[in-house]
Protein backbone atom coordinates (compact mmCIF):
# COMPACT_ATOMS: atom_id res chain seq x y z
CA UNK A 1 0.00 0.00 0.00
CA UNK A 2 1.32 3.22 -1.16
CA UNK A 3 1.48 6.52 1.11
CA UNK A 4 -0.91 8.35 -1.13
CA UNK A 5 -3.84 5.45 -0.99
CA UNK A 6 -3.76 5.34 2.90
CA UNK A 7 -7.14 6.94 3.81
CA UNK A 8 -6.80 10.16 6.12
CA UNK A 9 -10.23 11.62 8.01
CA UNK A 10 -9.67 15.46 8.42
CA UNK A 11 -9.26 16.41 11.55
CA UNK A 12 -12.12 18.81 12.98
CA UNK A 13 -12.20 22.41 12.75
CA UNK A 14 -13.02 23.59 16.46
CA UNK A 15 -11.18 26.20 19.23
CA UNK A 16 -7.72 24.65 20.62
CA UNK A 17 -9.22 24.06 24.49
CA UNK A 18 -5.67 22.44 25.41
CA UNK A 19 -4.27 25.16 24.18
CA UNK A 20 -6.40 28.03 25.75
CA UNK A 21 -5.80 25.81 28.65
CA UNK A 22 -2.07 25.82 28.14
CA UNK A 23 -1.67 29.38 27.73
CA UNK A 24 -3.58 30.64 30.84
CA UNK A 25 -1.43 28.18 32.47
CA UNK A 26 1.76 29.34 31.02
CA UNK A 27 0.85 33.26 32.07
CA UNK A 28 0.35 32.02 35.70
CA UNK A 29 3.58 30.68 35.60
CA UNK A 30 5.11 34.08 34.33
CA UNK A 31 3.09 35.88 37.42
CA UNK A 32 4.14 33.13 40.10
CA UNK A 33 8.25 33.56 38.65
CA UNK A 34 8.50 37.26 38.20
CA UNK A 35 6.35 38.54 40.93
CA UNK A 36 5.58 35.84 43.68
CA UNK A 37 8.92 34.20 44.05
CA UNK A 38 11.99 34.72 46.15
CA UNK A 39 15.34 36.42 44.38
CA UNK A 40 18.43 33.86 44.66
CA UNK A 41 20.71 36.42 46.83
CA UNK A 42 23.77 35.44 44.93
CA UNK A 43 22.43 35.62 41.09
CA UNK A 44 19.91 37.86 41.57
CA UNK A 45 16.72 38.19 39.31
CA UNK A 46 18.32 36.72 36.41
CA UNK A 47 18.58 33.32 38.50
CA UNK A 48 14.75 33.43 37.77
CA UNK A 49 15.72 32.76 34.26
CA UNK A 50 15.96 28.96 35.12
CA UNK A 51 12.05 28.63 35.14
CA UNK A 52 11.95 29.24 32.10
CA UNK A 53 15.53 27.88 30.67
CA UNK A 54 15.47 24.57 32.09
CA UNK A 55 11.87 23.92 31.73
CA UNK A 56 12.17 24.18 27.76
CA UNK A 57 15.39 22.37 27.61
CA UNK A 58 14.23 19.01 29.78
CA UNK A 59 10.99 19.39 27.27
CA UNK A 60 13.04 19.76 23.88
CA UNK A 61 15.41 16.96 25.00
CA UNK A 62 13.89 14.46 27.33
CA UNK A 63 10.18 14.83 25.62
CA UNK A 64 10.07 16.11 22.47
CA UNK A 65 13.74 14.36 20.20
CA UNK A 66 12.83 11.22 22.88
CA UNK A 67 9.61 11.15 21.16
CA UNK A 68 10.38 11.99 17.82
CA UNK A 69 13.06 9.08 18.13
CA UNK A 70 10.83 6.58 19.46
CA UNK A 71 8.27 7.15 16.34
CA UNK A 72 11.18 7.12 14.21
CA UNK A 73 12.27 3.74 15.18
CA UNK A 74 8.63 2.32 15.05
CA UNK A 75 8.26 4.19 11.74
CA UNK A 76 10.85 2.06 10.06
CA UNK A 77 9.41 -0.79 11.83
CA UNK A 78 5.83 0.08 11.10
CA UNK A 79 5.38 1.96 8.30
CA UNK A 80 2.57 3.63 9.55
CA UNK A 81 2.20 7.14 8.01
CA UNK A 82 1.09 8.53 11.45
CA UNK A 83 3.99 7.58 13.45
CA UNK A 84 6.32 9.90 10.64
CA UNK A 85 3.74 12.64 11.59
CA UNK A 86 4.41 12.30 15.37
CA UNK A 87 8.17 12.30 14.68
CA UNK A 88 7.97 15.54 12.51
CA UNK A 89 5.29 17.17 14.73
CA UNK A 90 8.08 16.65 17.97
CA UNK A 91 10.55 17.76 15.96
CA UNK A 92 9.46 20.96 15.22
CA UNK A 93 8.06 21.85 18.38
CA UNK A 94 11.14 20.19 20.35
CA UNK A 95 12.94 22.84 17.71
CA UNK A 96 10.79 26.10 19.09
CA UNK A 97 11.83 24.69 22.51
CA UNK A 98 15.16 24.76 21.85
CA UNK A 99 15.57 27.78 20.54
CA UNK A 100 14.09 29.10 23.61
CA UNK A 101 16.63 27.66 25.74
CA UNK A 102 19.61 29.21 23.37
CA UNK A 103 17.95 32.54 23.36
CA UNK A 104 17.42 32.69 27.14
CA UNK A 105 20.83 30.83 27.87
CA UNK A 106 22.90 33.89 27.15
CA UNK A 107 21.06 35.92 29.06
CA UNK A 108 21.77 34.44 31.92
CA UNK A 109 25.27 33.47 31.18
CA UNK A 110 25.56 37.29 30.49
CA UNK A 111 24.75 38.07 34.25
CA UNK A 112 26.86 35.26 35.68
CA UNK A 113 29.84 34.29 33.51
CA UNK A 114 30.04 37.94 32.05
CA UNK A 115 29.89 36.12 28.80
CA UNK A 116 26.83 35.96 26.33
CA UNK A 117 28.02 32.87 24.37
CA UNK A 118 31.31 30.58 25.10
CA UNK A 119 31.88 26.97 23.04
CA UNK A 120 31.86 24.61 26.11
CA UNK A 121 30.61 21.23 25.78
CA UNK A 122 26.83 21.76 26.78
CA UNK A 123 26.42 24.65 24.80
CA UNK A 124 28.09 23.62 21.53
CA UNK A 125 26.69 19.97 21.30
CA UNK A 126 23.11 21.82 22.46
CA UNK A 127 23.68 24.43 19.25
CA UNK A 128 24.62 21.40 16.76
CA UNK A 129 21.53 19.45 17.85
CA UNK A 130 19.49 22.84 16.56
CA UNK A 131 21.37 23.10 13.16
CA UNK A 132 20.37 18.76 12.85
CA UNK A 133 17.06 19.50 13.70
CA UNK A 134 16.60 22.65 11.43
CA UNK A 135 18.77 20.44 8.83
CA UNK A 136 15.58 17.82 9.72
CA UNK A 137 13.10 20.18 8.99
CA UNK A 138 14.60 21.36 5.84
CA UNK A 139 15.21 17.76 4.41
CA UNK A 140 11.44 17.46 4.88
CA UNK A 141 10.67 20.12 2.61
CA UNK A 142 12.91 18.98 0.14
CA UNK A 143 12.52 15.14 -0.48
CA UNK A 144 8.82 15.11 -2.32
CA UNK A 145 8.21 11.79 -1.96
CA UNK A 146 6.37 10.84 0.92
CA UNK A 147 7.98 7.33 2.07
CA UNK A 148 11.04 8.28 1.02
CA UNK A 149 10.72 11.15 2.90
CA UNK A 150 9.54 9.53 5.65
CA UNK A 151 12.77 6.98 5.67
CA UNK A 152 15.49 9.34 5.41
CA UNK A 153 13.78 11.79 7.75
CA UNK A 154 13.89 9.03 10.45
CA UNK A 155 16.99 8.06 10.06
CA UNK A 156 17.92 11.75 10.65
CA UNK A 157 16.06 12.37 13.74
CA UNK A 158 17.34 8.85 15.37
CA UNK A 159 20.58 10.22 14.96
CA UNK A 160 19.93 13.38 16.05
CA UNK A 161 18.41 11.75 19.33
CA UNK A 162 21.76 10.21 20.04
CA UNK A 163 23.08 13.60 20.88
CA UNK A 164 20.65 13.94 23.77
CA UNK A 165 22.22 11.47 26.54
CA UNK A 166 25.96 13.20 25.12
CA UNK A 167 24.24 16.86 26.03
CA UNK A 168 22.90 15.44 29.04
CA UNK A 169 26.14 14.01 30.25
CA UNK A 170 28.94 16.54 28.87
CA UNK A 171 28.74 18.35 32.38
CA UNK A 172 30.40 15.19 33.59
CA UNK A 173 32.54 14.65 30.95
CA UNK A 174 34.02 17.70 30.48
CA UNK A 175 35.22 20.91 31.76
CA UNK A 176 32.21 23.68 31.22
CA UNK A 177 30.85 26.41 32.22
CA UNK A 178 27.45 25.52 32.41
CA UNK A 179 26.50 24.03 35.92
CA UNK A 180 25.51 20.75 37.06
CA UNK A 181 22.19 19.91 37.41
CA UNK A 182 20.62 20.79 40.06
CA UNK A 183 17.27 19.10 39.66
CA UNK A 184 18.04 15.79 37.31
CA UNK A 185 20.40 14.10 39.61
CA UNK A 186 20.47 10.64 41.58
CA UNK A 187 20.24 12.95 44.91
CA UNK A 188 17.77 15.68 46.37
CA UNK A 189 17.15 18.82 44.47
CA UNK A 190 19.52 21.56 45.17
CA UNK A 191 16.94 24.59 45.57
CA UNK A 192 14.54 25.87 48.13
CA UNK A 193 11.11 24.00 47.99
CA UNK A 194 9.38 27.35 47.25
CA UNK A 195 11.59 28.00 44.26
CA UNK A 196 10.78 24.19 43.23
CA UNK A 197 7.49 24.60 43.45
CA UNK A 198 7.77 27.49 41.09
CA UNK A 199 9.78 24.91 38.70
CA UNK A 200 7.60 21.70 39.03
CA UNK A 201 4.60 23.96 37.74
CA UNK A 202 6.98 26.29 34.84
CA UNK A 203 7.35 22.02 34.51
CA UNK A 204 3.40 21.71 34.39
CA UNK A 205 2.32 24.47 32.00
CA UNK A 206 5.19 24.07 29.30
CA UNK A 207 4.33 20.67 29.04
CA UNK A 208 0.85 21.26 29.07
CA UNK A 209 2.19 23.54 25.88
CA UNK A 210 4.28 21.05 24.45
CA UNK A 211 1.39 19.15 24.24
CA UNK A 212 -0.89 21.30 22.57
CA UNK A 213 1.53 22.69 19.88
CA UNK A 214 2.08 19.06 19.26
CA UNK A 215 -1.51 18.26 18.90
CA UNK A 216 -2.14 21.29 16.54
CA UNK A 217 1.12 20.22 14.22
CA UNK A 218 0.23 17.10 13.95
CA UNK A 219 -3.00 18.35 12.56
CA UNK A 220 -1.40 20.38 10.12
CA UNK A 221 0.75 17.62 9.12
CA UNK A 222 -2.61 15.27 8.92
CA UNK A 223 -4.06 18.53 6.56
CA UNK A 224 -1.25 18.13 4.62
CA UNK A 225 -0.97 14.98 3.40
CA UNK A 226 -4.94 14.66 2.68
CA UNK A 227 -4.37 17.29 0.27
CA UNK A 228 -1.44 15.85 -0.93
CA UNK A 229 -4.15 12.86 -1.69
CA UNK A 230 -6.76 14.95 -3.14
CA UNK A 231 -4.20 16.92 -5.78
CA UNK A 232 -3.47 13.29 -6.57
CA UNK A 233 -6.36 12.39 -7.40
CA UNK A 234 -7.45 15.13 -9.09
CA UNK A 235 -4.46 15.14 -11.29
CA UNK A 236 -5.17 10.88 -12.05
CA UNK B 1 25.18 41.63 47.59
CA UNK B 2 21.97 40.51 45.73
CA UNK B 3 23.41 41.84 41.58
CA UNK B 4 20.75 44.53 39.94
CA UNK B 5 19.82 42.13 37.38
CA UNK B 6 15.99 41.83 36.57
CA UNK B 7 16.20 43.42 33.25
CA UNK B 8 17.65 40.25 32.24
CA UNK B 9 15.40 38.09 33.57
CA UNK B 10 12.59 40.60 32.01
CA UNK B 11 14.42 40.55 28.40
CA UNK B 12 14.39 36.52 28.79
CA UNK B 13 10.71 35.57 29.32
CA UNK B 14 9.79 38.61 26.49
CA UNK B 15 11.92 36.31 24.69
CA UNK B 16 11.03 33.03 25.11
CA UNK B 17 7.47 34.58 24.73
CA UNK B 18 7.64 35.64 21.42
CA UNK B 19 9.07 32.56 20.40
CA UNK B 20 5.83 30.99 21.86
CA UNK B 21 3.61 33.30 20.65
CA UNK B 22 5.52 33.36 17.12
CA UNK B 23 5.45 29.51 16.69
CA UNK B 24 1.43 29.10 17.92
CA UNK B 25 0.33 32.16 15.37
CA UNK B 26 2.75 29.67 12.47
CA UNK B 27 0.46 27.10 13.35
CA UNK B 28 -2.31 28.95 13.36
CA UNK B 29 -1.95 30.75 9.57
CA UNK B 30 -0.41 27.31 8.40
CA UNK B 31 -3.77 25.16 9.54
CA UNK B 32 -5.79 28.06 8.05
CA UNK B 33 -4.36 27.94 4.92
CA UNK B 34 -4.56 23.59 4.62
CA UNK B 35 -8.42 24.15 5.22
CA UNK B 36 -8.81 26.91 2.99
CA UNK B 37 -7.01 24.76 0.01
CA UNK B 38 -8.85 21.40 1.38
CA UNK B 39 -12.46 23.73 0.87
CA UNK B 40 -11.15 24.78 -2.65
CA UNK B 41 -10.32 21.00 -3.56
CA UNK B 42 -13.63 19.69 -2.06
CA UNK B 43 -15.95 22.41 -3.63
CA UNK B 44 -18.25 21.27 -6.16
CA UNK B 45 -17.51 24.82 -8.12
CA UNK B 46 -14.09 23.51 -8.64
CA UNK B 47 -12.99 24.99 -11.75
CA UNK B 48 -12.26 22.33 -14.23
CA UNK B 49 -8.65 20.91 -14.40
CA UNK B 50 -6.26 22.60 -17.37
CA UNK B 51 -4.79 18.95 -17.84
CA UNK B 52 -5.16 17.58 -21.23
CA UNK B 53 -7.90 15.05 -21.70
CA UNK B 54 -6.23 11.55 -21.59
CA UNK B 55 -3.45 13.01 -19.45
Amino acid sequence: MTSAQEPITPPPARRDLLLGVAIVAVAAVYVRALAFTPIEARQGAAQKILYIHATAAFIALYVAFALMAIASILYLWLKDEKLDRVAESAAEVGLAFTTVVLVTGPLWGKTIWGAWWTWDARLTSTLFLWFIIVAYSLLRGAVEERGRRARYSAVLGILAALLVPFIHLSVYLFRTLHPMPILLKPSAPSMPAEMQVTFFSAFAAFLLLFAALLRSRYRIATLRDLVANRDQELAA
Amino acid sequence: MTPDNGAFATAAYVLAALVYAGYVVSLTLRERRLRQRLARLDSPSRPPSNRPAGA
